[in-house]
């Protein structure tokens, strides 16, 4: 199955899949930003956007409208890959065998009416709208708090990485709330709208000729100067550990360790980088699961994880607060078995394998196919699921050992409970 | 094999109870490339009261000890099972519930040799009181994750005021002081009274072959006599609530409510529940639903966020609604929807069709996906509800049914509120 581009000539791709598989067809609209001072304004944009049109003019009625559309399910999320700052507009439409009607037109044209037709004031968002979407803004950046296990994670990356871009948090920061109105927003979500890049993929059983058609009938518009997005610095020298403790009311510690790999996402260490991390904490087989939960019943869960784009690693696990040294030393101690080369051929071939399943299973959902391509283009590589599969089978333990070389700890930081002695 | 087609959406599953009375269901799903198997017993969080076959004693057991055996499954004598499952390239993994242990994997390569071990390693305990102590750490670490979670804080809490006596009331792992009571000896009757395969069913999905599947897991199983029913033991639970409302301080930035109704209609199984449960989320769509009146009130007030939401559970002997998310004052979002409940006056059958369709459209998309699939058959399963039947039950639906079922279940006296409030400073 190949991807089929369709440029639509205005700094937008149009991407379609063809697959009979699924008994829908989802399409997913992304919008690329740099991920920098303006974070908060780019976050909030889509939650207005999905306040109302100027065609219909509610949530109320969007909702209405895609009930309509047999449940045509609409999410809207904003994320960051690297130092990216991603928009997603998704849509998912039953497939017309199954309800005996076409929906797709319908879903194009709502998708262009949420995304390009806001409910404007003059020169404004509708003032209402900004008011309301601020103040849950801020909750939601508030309760960034309640999801112990991520917060860990998201706070160690931003210690880690203090005046970066990566930094910064993926909704922005709630003191900036205050300087939004709905003018200034308008006027910064006229200047995305004209110059960011966006791409659309189309997932499902569906002619390509009509998608374009109909993507060419709503998404034709004028658009110049698109923004060129650049990759970040990946390169930094850690010149001395930074251990952070942050004192919250909780039972369980999270401990979270975060690494510099000096990877590059679109360099042949890469794959060797992704063996790496599956054996020190991808699964059951791997080294950390091994030794910090079966062998030590310190944790229930203890992995690690990479984020490719910006080049770094990070190693989490929940334990009890007094375990603190305890923890710290046996992941540590993981980390030099492998930089030692020792690495079992079970490790080693698990690995591979996990990744080979997680990658084919991609195939059966249409988001996760989209997400990859998606990550292939940020990554600045061009390889399909099977060729990224082959890249994995080459690795070697060599290759493992030598990319471990690379990997520098930056930052150990500790959630833990208020009552320490 | 007897098979049950739906022709609607053009999809076929395959049944056939084996000798031994494990009931084994397949579906083959063209063009998927992964493979996903589940292979489930009725025992859950539930069942800590039970009369084993052939005894005339009942048995009690610690609190959390089906979750408990569903860890140590995983360890046999030769060593871990996830090892296995690695080596074969799968990701294996087990979950409980208030009725169900459920071990499963999902492939992409091996399928046969995976099913074969699935079949294989349910079938063989290995409890040592080694082995056992040393599982107690790492689900003490479990508890606590949970324990820190303002969302399963306010569920759980929600739970235990709506439920007098009622098992569902208790956490499913159970607490760090009562998995310490937990021993081999415990695990093994648990284990020999409910992983008998007649307490048992296997789901098997993917671009696979009918009989090679049904062989691999013929032949692996035990040969086994029916050992006959299992009798479990439920306190006799009143219809009232247990107490109206249940506050706890916990690191949240912002008050999380559950606002929970007790479902007082149970002990119906098969298409009579199915289509309560249907009845039950349409009417709560139509009262707070994203299209609702009351949703875009609340929402401009500033009393609810997009965190708000609600579903309904229902077992067969248990059910309950939840409408929950996060307020700066919950009391106030629970008195505008207990009000707009009473009043009634958002029930427009036009609403009624376009939910409806919305529903259809749900539906469909449980098929995308392999492992939906087998999570919905094996949840339906264990209500005695075939997955296939779904949208007959649906489109029989009347809107008279859903304002019926709302009259009953969505009222003042059924309800109860937990709330997560912010610590002071």
């Amino acid at each position: 199955m190949q991807l089929i581009k369709k440029p639509l000539g205005n700094g937008i791709n149009l991407y379609i899949d063809t697959t009979d598989k699924f008994k829908t067809v989802t399409v997913n609209l992304y919008v690329h930003n740099q991920l920098a001072e303006e974070a908060t304004k780019y976050a909030l944009i889509p939650s207005v956007l999905k306040r109302g049109s100027l065609k219909i003019k509610t949530y109320k009625d969007m909702v209405k409208y895609l009930e309509n559309l047999y449940g045509t399910t609409m999410t809207v999320s904003v994320y960051k890959k690297g130092e990216r700052h991603l928009q997603q507009y998704r849509l998912e439409l039953p497939q017309e065998e199954y309800i005996k009607e076409n929906v797709l037109e319908g879903g194009v044209k709502f998708l262009k009416e949420l995304v390009f037709n806001p409910l404007t004031e003059g020169d404004a968002f509708h003032k209402e709208y900004v008011l309301q979407e601020k103040e849950v803004h801020k909750n939601l950046i508030d309760s960034r708090i309640n999801d112990k296990t991520k917060y860990a994670v998201d706070r160690c990356y931003e210690e880690m990485c203090k005046g970066e871009p990566f930094a910064i948090f993926e909704l922005g920061k709630s003191e900036d709330l205050q300087f939004i109105d709905e003018k200034n927003l308008y006027e910064y979500y006229q200047k995305c709208i004209n110059t960011l890049p966006i791409d659309i993929y189309v997932v499902g059983n569906v002619n390509p000729d009509y998608i374009e058609e109909i993507f060419r009938k709503y998404f034709a518009f004028q658009r110049e100067d698109i923004l060129n997005i650049s990759s970040p610095n990946i390169y930094k020298e850690v010149k001395e550990v930074k251990y952070v403790r942050e004192n919250l009311e909780v039972t369980q510690g999270k401990l979270t360790l975060g690494f510099r790999t000096n990877v590059l996402p679109n360099s042949e260490e890469y794959y060797a980088l992704l063996v790496y991390s599956g054996v020190l904490g991808g699964g059951p087989f791997s080294k950390l699961f091994m030794n910090v939960r079966e062998k030590a019943s310190l944790a229930y869960y203890a992995y690690s994880r990479l984020e490719r784009f910006k080049g770094l690693m990070v190693v989490s696990c929940g334990i009890e607060i007094e375990n603190y040294n305890k923890a710290l030393d046996i992941i540590l101690k993981q980390l030099k078995e492998i930089e030692e080369g020792n690495i079992k051929d079970y490790e080693l071939d698990s690995t591979k394998k996990a990744l080979y399943t997680s990658l084919n299973s991609m195939k059966d959902n249409a988001t996760s196919k989209s997400d990859y391509y998606l990550s292939q283009k940020i990554a600045g590589t061009s390889l399909d699921i099977d060729e990224f599969i082959k890249e994995i089978a080459k690795v070697t333990k060599e290759d493992v050992v030598e990319v471990s070389k690379k990997i520098k700890l930056d930052t150990v930081y500790f959630m833990t409970g208020k009552k320490e002695e | 094999m007897q098979q049950i087609y739906n022709e609607r959406i053009n999809e076929r599953i395959f049944f056939q109870e084996l000798d031994n009375g494990l009931k084994v269901y397949i579906m083959l799903k063209k063009g998927y490339t992964k493979q996903f198997a589940i292979f489930a017993t009725h025992f859950g969080s539930n069942d800590s009261k039970f009369v084993v076959p052939g005894d005339t004693e009942v048995t009690e057991v610690p609190d959390g000890v089906a979750h408990f055996l569903e860890h140590k499954m995983f360890e046999e004598e030769e060593g871990s099972i996830f090892e296995e499952f690695s080596r074969l390239g799968a990701s294996a993994n087990a979950y409980t519930n208030f009725t169900t242990t459920a071990y499963l994997f999902a492939s992409t390569d091996n399928f046969y040799d995976n099913l074969k071990l699935l079949v294989k390693f349910v079938q063989n305990p290995y409890f040592t009181d080694e082995n056992v102590e040393k599982e107690k750490g790492i689900i003490a670490q479990e508890i606590r994750m949970y324990q820190d979670d303002p969302n399963w804080r306010v569920y759980f809490n929600a739970l235990e005021a709506l439920y007098h006596v009622h098992p569902v009331r208790k956490d499913i792992a159970g607490t760090i002081e009562s998995i310490s009571q937990i021993n081999k000896e415990i695990l093994y009757k648990c284990y020999y009274t409910f992983y008998h395969p007649e307490n048992m069913v296997l789901f098997a999905v993917g671009d696979i072959d009918l009989d090679k599947t049904l062989n691999v897991i013929r032949e692996n199983m035990r040969r086994e006599k029916k050992q006959g029913e299992i009798k479990r033991i439920y306190p006799e639970e009143p219809s009232s609530v247990y107490k109206k409302e249940v506050v706890q301080d916990m690191q949240v930035s912002l008050p999380l409510f559950n606002l929970a109704f007790k479902d007082t209609d149970v002990g119906v199984g098969g298409k009579n529940l199915l289509k309560k449960s249907l009845e039950i989320q349409i009417s709560l769509e139509m009262a707070v639903g994203r299209s609702s009146d009351l949703y875009e009130k609340l929402y401009s007030e500033g009393l609810i966020d997009s965190t708000f939401g609600f579903d309904y559970s229902g077992e067969i002997d248990c059910g309950y609604s939840i409408i929950g998310g996060q307020s700066k004052d919950p009391f106030k979002v629970r008195d505008i929807i207990l009000t707009s409940l009473k009043n009634r006056e958002f029930l427009k059958s036009e609403d009624f069709e376009r939910i409806k369709k919305k529903y259809i459209g749900k539906f469909l998309r449980t098929f995308n996906s392999v492992d939906s699939i087998a999570y919905s058959f094996i949840n339906f399963y264990m209500k005695d509800i075939d997955l296939l039947d779904y949208l007959d039950v649906l489109y029989n639906i009347s809107f008279e049914d859903v304002t019926n079922r709302l009259q009953n279940h969505l009222k003042e006296e059924n309800s109860v509120i937990s709330i997560v409030n912010p610590i002071k400073k």
